[in-house]
């Protein structure tokens, strides 16, 4: 796979719900977890996927519905052809002692990245934060791993609460190397916040996302404010150090023409 | 010392010839300040509109072995936020900021220049010639002589105190015409060549265009001898200072414009195939490439190519 436009059939699907589905292509590529890859739905549209996993002779991405694309995507079946390109980006670097921590959908990047971590033999923990148990993925995968805590916020799945709200006590425990975490935006930043409480800060690695045409660095569309960072070349995972000097953080992203909504337009998914 | 790389563009000074063309990481006053640090004499903005538009939706950009095919459809979002960033961008840098504009009817361009010339930029493209939304607003303005000649017209009637470049596509019958055209209407500059085409990339699974647009501009290094050819023509025809574009990468390809006739010199595709790093490579190698022949200004080179 490359930057250029190649199809591929899908092989299979994976419903884990309705509106969460997991879809396999028989490519082999080498990716680093947390990379992404565009994926093109012939007739409507092209949009950005990390790998949900990466194996033999197959690679993952997985899909939540979220809108129009991502409803669509929901109807392709086994032997679709569909797009693909990348994988595009910066991604995580697997670390002894790592904590993961996802949100939701975010959780489809550290799927990989706790393959990765396991195939090295490296320790890790990793926390997995939904909204309500149908929100969860790879269930039964994940039930049988020792390294994983669930917490759901209507306590449908696991303990009630957030991902964050675990750390401390997982610090506690044991104390954190380096923190991975991907999810909804104000997530990101609350592990980070938690990271910089410590002397020195726990070192982190955050997936971002902002909206993006090109995942070839050349459009623009997906720049941070205050450093001029593009989130599809030097991100989408980003370290501590790269976060300073972003002006945007906490305000709603560029949407597809450039322009930045007011905090009354912007619509929020998570 | 000496900087062998100083241009002086219709009266702007420019530390280096290189030029960030339109559309490549142009929608923010940071992405252009980051450009600006890296070595860009001058950074031109993301074309604007009177309104906000989506632009078509994706596959817009899409690279192939020689460059890139675009169809963005002007994306922007309007000139009121462009303004802004622009306004922005001064604050945050001192390199020479080029705004550029659009519009959907001719009487709609000078209109959109004086609301940008709000922002003061160091000078007003007036885009004539985007390839991608043919099938919205018909044939590129920048085909037909009389229109190019009008609207250069118009601005310049807005416009009195800000430099204007007329940004010309290769889809014409005549681009010395055209370039008379824009002379004799009051133009301080050309801007040449937008991307090429269109062209098209089919998928053989799908059996259908890639592109949602299904045709899409071609940039890069596949266009370079298009853009060459294009800044000599133009340069034989008037003597207006050219911003020579397409397909730059190198030095030597920097040398190429300016002996066709170039002033200064637009890098958009490089950004992708070379790296954002393309600025300062270029400006070393462009050094060390005058260095080496005794050459001290870009100024002797200009041109010299027509024997
Ligand atoms: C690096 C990266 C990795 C991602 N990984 C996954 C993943 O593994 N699984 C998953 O389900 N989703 C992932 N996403 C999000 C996914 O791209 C969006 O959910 C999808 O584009 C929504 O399109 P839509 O038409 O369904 O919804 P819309 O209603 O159009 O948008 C819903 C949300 O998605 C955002 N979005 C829409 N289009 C784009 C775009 N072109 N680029 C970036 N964001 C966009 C919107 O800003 C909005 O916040 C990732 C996004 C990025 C940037
Ligand atoms: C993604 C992309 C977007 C572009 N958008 C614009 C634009 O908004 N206005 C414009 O005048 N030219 C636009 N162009 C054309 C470039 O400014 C330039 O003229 C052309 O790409 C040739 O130069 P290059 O080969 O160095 O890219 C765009 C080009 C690309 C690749
Ligand atoms: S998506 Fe185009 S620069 Fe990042």
């Amino acid at each position: 796979m490359s930057e250029y436009m190649q199809t591929y059939q899908v092989k299979r699907v994976l419903t884990h719900n309705e509106g969460l589905k997991s879809f396999r292509f028989d490519r082999v590529i080498e990716a680093a977890p947390g990379q992404f890859v565009l994926v093109w739905l012939p007739g409507a549209d092209e949009k950005p996927f990390a790998l949900s996993g990466v194996f033999d002779h197959e690679i993952e991405i997985t899909v939540k519905a979220v809108g129009p694309f991502t409803k669509q995507f929901m109807n392709v079946k086994a032997g679709d052809w569909v797009g693909l390109r990348g994988p595009f980006g910066n991604g995580f670097q697997p670390i002894e002692g790592m904590v993961l921590v996802g949100g939701g959908i975010g959780n489809a990047p550290l799927r990989y990245l706790a393959q990765c971590l396991r195939e090295e033999k490296l320790l890790f923990r990793w926390v997995i934060g939904v909204k309500t148990a149908e929100d969860l993925a790879f269930r039964d995968e994940l039930a049988s791993m020792p390294e994983v805590t669930i917490v759901s916020e209507d306590s449908s799945i696991g303990k009630k609460g957030r991902a964050v709200d675990v750390l401390a006590a997982m610090n506690d425990h044991e104390p954190i190397i380096v923190l991975a975490a991907s999810g909804p935006e104000p997530m990101l930043l609350a592990v980070h916040g938690f990271a910089n409480t410590f002397s020195p800060d726990i070192p982190v690695q955050l997936s971002f996302e902002r909206y993006m045409k090109c995942a070839v660095g050349i459009c623009g569309q997906c720049c941070l404010d205050g450093t001029g960072l593009r989130v599809c070349v030097e991100g989408p995972v980003l370290s501590g150090h790269q976060l300073q000097g972003v002006t945007e953080w906490g305000r709603p992203h560029r949407g597809p023409s450039g322009r930045r909504p007011t905090q009354k337009q912007a619509v929020h998914h998570d | 010392m000496i900087n062998r790389l100083h241009v002086d563009l219709a009266g702007i000074e420019l530390a280096s010839p290189l030029v960030l063309a339109s559309g490549v990481m142009g929608l923010s006053a940071s992405s252009l300040e980051r450009v600006a640090e890296l070595g860009a004499g001058a950074v031109t903005a993301k074309s604007c509109g009177l309104e906000e538009r989506k632009g078509h939706p994706c596959p817009a950009i899409l690279p192939f072995g020689f460059g890139l095919l675009n169809a963005v459809g002007l994306a922007n979002p309007g000139v009121d936020e462009m303004v802004a960033e622009l306004r922005a961008f001064r604050l945050l840098s001192d390199v020479p900021v080029i705004a550029s504009i659009f519009g959907k009817t001719v009487e709609e361009f000078p209109e959109v220049a004086a609301r940008i010339a709000e922002a003061r930029p160091a000078m007003i493209e007036v885009n004539v010639s985007c390839p991608n939304v043919a099938g919205e607003f018909g044939q590129p303005f920048s085909s037909d002589p009389a229109l190019v000649g009008e609207i250069t017209r118009l601005v310049r009637a807005r416009v009195s105190d800000i430099p204007i470049s007329i940004k010309l596509s290769l889809q014409c019958l005549s681009l010395a015409q055209i370039a008379k055209a824009c002379a004799d209407n009051g133009a301080d500059a050309i801007t040449a060549i937008n991307s090429v085409g269109p062209g098209m990339i089919i998928d053989p699974n799908v059996r259908r265009p890639v592109l949602a647009n299904r045709m899409g501009g071609l940039s890069g290094p596949a266009i370079l001898p298009l853009a060459v050819r294009a800044v000599w023509e133009i340069a034989a025809a008037v003597s207006l200072p050219i911003i020579g574009t397409g397909g730059v990468e190198t030095a030597e390809d920097v040398v190429q414009m300016v002996l066709a006739g170039a002033t200064a010199v637009g890098v958009g595709t490089a950004v992708y195939t070379r790296g954002l790093e393309v600025f300062s490579t270029i400006n070393s190698d462009l050094h060390v490439f005058m260095q080496e022949r005794g050459i001290t200004s870009l100024s002797d080179l200009k041109g010299a190519a027509h024997v």
